[in-house]
């Protein structure tokens, strides 16, 4: 017996499918706790924990279900509780008004063909990891989860604890802040006619 | 741009372009999906605002493959399990 593994099934079993299920997911999870923490080192301490509780709580996975998605919740929740202990506590509700308002007040509207002229022009890849990096963590989740890591809105909503329609309202103004950060990319880069000026 | 895409069910450009992210990520019911499937065949308006938006997904989705988890973590990893008394 190990003592980590409790349940009726046997302990060599049970190592077996958890190296067969959860470890296969180690990229994933990894990618997610970066998104969160945007910290190597961070996400490395997150990366480990994670698989630590899952290792140990193993017993409460439900065969058969998403293992990814339960790992993400670990991940997610593990993040938490280490931003809790370094005292950077977010005041959730606070901050989601707030940042959806920004948000909002950010959204674009009939710049379609400005922005697609723009994407044609970009070399995406880098231009989106760096805009991804700097959405605030709210939107971040949400856009890494169904967007990256291909989870559906009710998936993504259990693995962040809240309601489909945030995770909807989240993503949609997220994906508007990144086209944004895209534009402004590019203007930068002389890539796009700078916004003219209103008087 | 008004087209009466079925028998039952008619979307205006207005309805299809607010809810395109819905349709990309396939989160509409079946038959939602069908009506914008049916009028963007048809519109040249809302066309355009798809494949850009279709585009930018495609993109973000291709930056999953930027960033596998580098081999010290997955050793540390193990041997924390194995500390736990994984045995890989």
């Amino acid at each position: 017996m190990t003592g980590t593994i409790s349940s009726a099934e046997p302990d060599r079993v049970a190592t077996r499918r958890f190296e067969v299920e959860a470890l296969p997911w180690l990229d994933d999870v990894y990618r997610f706790a970066l998104s969160m923490t945007r910290d190597e080192s961070d996400a490395d301490d997150v990366v480990q924990e994670t698989f630590l509780r899952a290792y140990r709580s193993w017993h409460t996975f439900e065969p058969g279900s998403e293992c990814r998605k339960w790992l993400f919740t670990i991940c997610r929740n593990v993040f938490l509780r280490l931003r809790e202990r370094e005292r950077r506590r977010v005041d959730y509700g606070g901050e989601d008004a707030q940042l959806e308002a920004l948000a909002s007040a950010q959204e674009s509207t009939g710049t379609t063909a400005e922005h697609a002229d723009i994407l044609s022009r970009l070399d995406l890849g880098p231009a989106l990891e760096r805009a991804i990096g700097e959405l605030p963590e709210v939107f971040r989740s949400a856009v890494v989860l169904v967007d990256v890591e291909g989870l559906a809105y009710n998936e993504a909503a259990s693995v962040l604890g809240v309601p489909v329609g945030t995770i909807r309202s989240r993503l949609f103004r997220g994906r508007r802040l990144l086209q944004e950060s895209l534009v402004t990319y590019a203007r930068d880069a002389g890539l796009a006619t700078p916004a003219p000026c209103e008087v | 741009m008004y087209l009466t895409v079925t028998q039952t069910v008619a979307m205006d450009c207005y309805d299809v372009v607010r809810q395109l992210w819905d349709y990309l990520d396939g989160e509409l019911t079946d038959e939602s999906m069908a009506a914008i499937r049916e009028h963007l065949a048809q519109c040249k308006q809302c066309y355009p605002q798809f494949d850009f938006e279709r585009t930018f997904l495609e993109a973000l989705a291709a930056t999953r493959l930027e960033h596998p988890a580098p081999n010290m973590v997955r050793r540390k990893v193990l041997a924390k399990l194995r500390k736990a008394g994984l045995e890989v």
